[in-house]
């Protein structure tokens, strides 16, 4: 049909040559034409016969995998039961598959080789990082073992074809692309436009030789785990583990020893993947990176002979490296350079927040601080014991001068509980060196306070009349609008705001039912002005339930209200009841960059949270109410015990047998421990 | 980039003929044979026989399902007469259906039959000389070829705008009912799987072609596996549906009996064989043996406590359920192929069962 329609076009063309080659003419482009067709043609067949031959050649190292037993569930994923693929990789048993195929736990692994024959395997060991497993079947026969694609030969564009085994165990089944990407997942995949699912993952990736570029895995850049990436199935996206890669550590795995991440033990600041900063905020004393010499306030800027400017080409660095590898890392500190190799570990003990045992009085915007002066003084705390009273001003610690809270803060997050550190603290015209033992952060509520800061003057009028004062954010019940969402969120701003005090915020998450406005208002308007803090409290869209999609609703309201206002990042909560404390758990839990108190009231942690580890610059406390003889008293206790176990402070408060709202009291002391959110 | 090596290849494939047609012609010629080669690409290959096949596809409209479920679907054209072929749905269960082709005439469409079992119907309108698929000239496909998908999924085209289509390839040609329970589809025969994302909403009934344009198979409903959770493209090779369209074209069929459902009266059972499982607390209990009498079948086949049952003949069993559904497929008195999983070994045992326990 195109062969007609071009010889058409061609005849238009050359309309106005002689009549003579005319027919010539015609004669020819017909034939031109019908032998370009016939070359398209012959184009496909053998692209289809290399294609089936690649798929001919690894197919004898090509098994499949079935499972019996294990769980059913694997976080909120119905695990499937259906046959999974493996690839062999060494001729005396052993084959790789992807994690995935083994997050349910099975109790019993069995292989169908290529030639039918059925093997019960083991799990020998499984590479947490690239999220594979190795397991290992008994057989006397030699099996096969493909050869692997060099990573230098690998290029974008090239066709790539993922096989796995479990239609048949007699047949493969084969979906065909291209290599999209090299160097994916923080430099640990290669990437494929061919459709990757349950029904390939753990089966090879191939070259048109039929050789193995990688094990098809699903992953995903931001999450770690098994079911990670699991989402974009069949969508064009999908990755695998360069064989060439697994063979290097293959002898290790084949000894059962599980492959770990490497961690280096900082943590940088800011949390912008892309932002430019490297500077090391944190550096945690049991990791290695400390080892190394390496502390907070420097500056990465090579890692692995790499030039390194934002985090994520650092992340780039290390996320290919396992636990026990090395690298060099390069920092500036002033105007040295520390040039040092570091061996990477497989974890870090959860971070324990040291804790001075004070609360520091906050200047107002603009006022001069000379050092940190003492706002309360905790009883029986480090700073009781060496005697530091109220009103002390805190100058330096441990030889560096202290100009803020934030600065003490800093200085702080690279101690340990139980670390010396030596204060020196201004008293009237005297001078004190100190040498408290650091302490762990209380789970204690606190009594009466003193104000945070002096009081406020009203601001000075303008001396000219007619130039109008810079415009205030709204004050009092406020109805906060945020774009792209259709839930309602109220909002309660002291009226008393002043612009130069900066104000916590909590952000109240109704229980089912929803919330009465005038209630709710009249409740906390007397302990938002004493404790300079604003409520912020988004509607459910049901009112009768959360869903956790609300939970961007949640995030964005906070945002919100932090971008509008002058708000203190130290005592930004999320408190919840019932149903709102789930979601106060989980917006928490997903927002440690903002959140520094999650509180809640008559609500277990639902139990498919994660838990992320302990930050030194992100901290996070935890309040919950229990009671002793109700449905959820165990879940409760559970939560408790998980966040404990990470080493986070969670203050429990008990409310008798069965569970209910807080008394008037009570939500008195709670907005008390809000206040004294910026302990140190 | 897989365009430009179909490019690449065919410049180089297809200049030694141009080249020796330019010699022998005049100089216009040659350069004539540039511009043609310039605009060849797999594109124009796809483009003839897209051209081509596309006239011989219907959008049928017909009944809304529940909950919101559309009420379009796809189907090609097989006689020059108005004969359609399509898939059997809800779609279809409604007095008026109707058919639209591709220049966008629109007809009243008569069911003139449907086999359930094949979710297949056979559609009529009253129209002549329509372009259309010869079902005699339907060709078988295998793994790895490469194929087109021609259906109006989501709806996309309407009046007389052509049908979409998809490029992909054959995964693999296998049977539905290959893992049994696996698939909520009444249709149990082999399938074609495809790479490409085809079955979506409005393309059942859909033509499956080879580059050549070829008819295969017939795109299928929405299917999504029970076992691993995830939606399946398949469709129904065309020798499987050729027999009952044209029992239906003469009028003359007659569904048949179900035999794949269909179960023996008198099944074998646990304590016929002197098994006792484990207790079946768990959704997916495995199925462990508790307790073997030792004089019964499974005690003289050797069948011993703690075995772990992991196949059946040749079908896994996941649980103490998945196992007693095996055994109710077989006849009481036929032999009984196990396999046990024994200390990380696997075991195959024959049980007979023993004739006086036959009633």
């Amino acid at each position: 049909m195109s062969g007609r329609l071009k010889a058409e076009g061609c005849r238009l063309k050359v309309g106005n040559s002689g009549a003579a080659c005319w027919a010539l003419l015609v004669a020819t482009s017909l034939m031109m034409s019908a032998g370009h067709a016939l070359a398209a043609d012959e184009l496909q067949r053998r692209e289809e016969q290399a294609m089936k031959a690649a798929v001919a050649r690894v197919a004898p190292s090509v098994v499949r995998i079935e499972t019996v037993g294990g769980l059913e569930r694997v976080g909120q994923v119905l695990i499937g039961t259906g046959p999974t693929t493996g690839l062999v990789v060494s001729a005396e048993g052993h084959i790789v598959s992807s994690a995935f195929n083994f997050a349910q736990k099975p109790d019993s692994i069995l292989v169908t080789l290529s030639d039918g024959s059925r093997h019960a395997a083991k799990l020998v060991a499984t590479d947490h990082s690239r999220m594979l497993v190795l397991l290992k079947i008994e057989t006397e026969a030699k099996l096969t073992v493909p050869e692997a694609v060099p990573l230098a030969e690998m290029r974008v564009g090239q066709w790539s074809l993922a096989v796995g085994r479990t239609f048949d165990a007699g047949q493969t089944n084969l979906s065909v692309g291209i290599v999209s990407a090299l160097d994916r997942i923080w430099g640990k995949a290669v990437q494929t436009d061919a459709k990757i699912s349950p029904n390939n993952y753990g089966g090879p990736l191939i070259d048109i030789a039929g050789r193995v570029l990688g094990v098809l895995v699903p992953m995903s850049p931001d999450g770690t785990g098994e079911m990670a990436g699991v989402e974009w199935y069949d969508s064009g996206i999908g990755f695998a583990i360069p064989l060439a890669g697994v063979v290097q550590v293959l002898p290790k795995l084949v000894q059962g020893q599980d492959l770990q991440p490497g961690v280096l033990g900082v943590n940088l600041k800011g949390a912008d993947l892309y932002g430019q900063a490297t500077t090391l905020a944190a550096v945690r004393a049991t990791g290695p990176a400390y080892k190394a010499g390496f502390r907070a306030g420097d500056v990465i800027v090579e890692a692995g002979g790499q030039p390194v400017t934002r985090p994520a080409e650092l992340k780039h660095q290390l996320g290919r490296l396992y636990a026990g590898e090395k690298i060099k890392l390069v920092a500036r500190r002033g105007d040295g350079r520390i040039d040092r190799e570091v061996e990477l570990a497989d974890k870090i003990e959860p971070f324990d927040f040291p804790f001075l045992g004070i609360l520091p009085m906050r200047p107002l915007a603009g006022e001069k601080a000379a050092g940190l002066v003492v706002r309360y003084v905790y009883p029986d705390s480090p700073a009781a014991t060496v005697g530091i009273k109220a009103g002390d001003r805190i100058q330096a610690v441990g030889g560096t001068e202290v100009e803020s809270a934030d600065s003490l803060a800093q200085k702080l997050q690279n101690l340990a509980p139980g670390e010396p550190v030596q204060i020196e603290v201004r008293r009237g015209s005297e001078t004190l060196l100190l040498r408290p033992i650091l302490g762990r952060l209380p789970e204690s509520l606190v009594d009466e306070l003193p104000p945070a800061h002096a009081a406020v003057e009203p601001p000075v009028a303008p001396d000219k009349p007619g130039e109008t004062e810079p415009e205030q954010p709204q004050v009092g019940v406020v109805a906060l609008k945020i774009p792209e969402f259709q839930n309602e969120c109220l909002a309660y701003v002291p009226e008393s705001y002043d612009p130069r005090v900066a104000y916590g915020v909590v952000v109240w998450l109704h229980a089912p039912g929803g919330l009465k406005q005038d209630e709710l208002i009249e409740l906390w308007k007397p302990l938002c002005q004493q404790h300079d803090f604003i409520l912020v409290a988004p509607k459910a869209t049901d009112r009768t339930k959360w869903q956790p999609t609300e939970g961007r609703f949640v995030r964005r309201a906070l945002d919100d209200v932090m971008k509008n206002y002058t708000t203190d990042p130290s005592r930004i909560v999320l408190l919840g009841q019932e149903g709102g404390g789930a979601m106060a758990y989980l917006v928490g839990l997903a927002s440690p960059d903002v959140v520094r108190a999650v509180a809640v009231v008559d609500s277990p942690m639902p139990r498919l949270v994660q838990v992320p580890e302990t930050e030194p610059v992100h901290r996070l406390a935890f309040f919950t109410t229990l009671a002793t003889k109700s449905e959820t008293t165990a879940a409760v206790e559970a939560g408790i015990k998980r966040l404990r176990a990470m080493k986070y402070p969670v203050t429990v408060k008990e409310v008798g047998e069965q569970g209910r709202s807080l008394l008037t009291d009570e939500l008195e002391a709670l907005v008390r421990w809000f206040d004294a959110l910026d302990r140190l | 980039m897989s365009f430009c090596s179909h490019r690449f290849s065919i410049r180089r494939l297809a200049v030694s003929p141009a080249a020796r047609l330019g010699a022998c012609a005049l100089l216009s010629v040659s350069l004539l044979c540039v511009a043609l080669e310039e605009s060849l690409s797999a594109a124009d290959s796809f483009a003839a026989v897209i051209a081509e096949t596309q006239p011989k596809m219907v959008k049928i409209y017909g009944a809304g399902g529940p909950r919101g479920l559309e009420s379009y679907q796809s189907g090609f054209l097989i006689s020059d007469q108005g004969h359609i072929v399509t898939v059997w749905s809800y779609v279809l269960d409604t007095d008026y259906i109707t058919a639209t082709l591709d220049d966008g005439r629109k007809f009243e469409a008569k069911l003139l039959g449907a086999d359930p079992r094949l979710d297949l119907a056979v559609l009529k309108v009253e129209a002549r000389e329509l372009p259309h698929f010869e079902l005699a000239a339907g060709v078988p496909g295998e793994a790895g070829n490469r194929v087109l998908a021609f259906s109006n999924l989501f709806g996309v085209a309407t009046g007389d705008e052509p049908a979409s289509v998809q490029h992909g390839i054959i995964a693999v040609k296998t049977r539905l009912d290959a893992r049994r329970g696996t698939f909520e589809t009444p249709y149990h025969g082999s399938v074609y799987v495809l790479d490409a994302m085809t079955n979506n909403p409005g393309a059942a009934g859909g033509a499956l072609t080879n580059l050549h344009g070829e008819l295969l198979a017939m795109l299928g409903k929405e299917l999504r596996s029970a076992q691993n959770n995830i939606w399946l493209n398949y469709s129904l090779p065309i020798e499987e549906l050729r027999s009952s369209i044209e029992q239906i074209l003469q009028g003359k069929f007659r569904p048949g009996e179900d035999k794949t459902t269909t179960k023996p009266v008198d099944a074998i059972d646990l304590a016929q064989l002197g098994l006792v499982l484990v207790p079946d607390v768990l959704d997916r209990t495995p199925p462990y043996v508790d307790l073997v009498r030792a004089d019964s079948p499974a005690g003289l086949a050797g069948v011993k406590s703690d075995d772990l049952v992991v196949f059946v003949g040749d079908n896994l069993v996941h649980s103490c359920k998945g196992f007693r559904e095996e055994l109710s497929r077989i006849e009481r008195d036929s032999k009984l192929r196990i396999v046990l999983m024994r200390d990380q070994e696997l075991v195959e045992v024959e049980i007979q069962p023993v004739a006086e326990q036959k009633k």
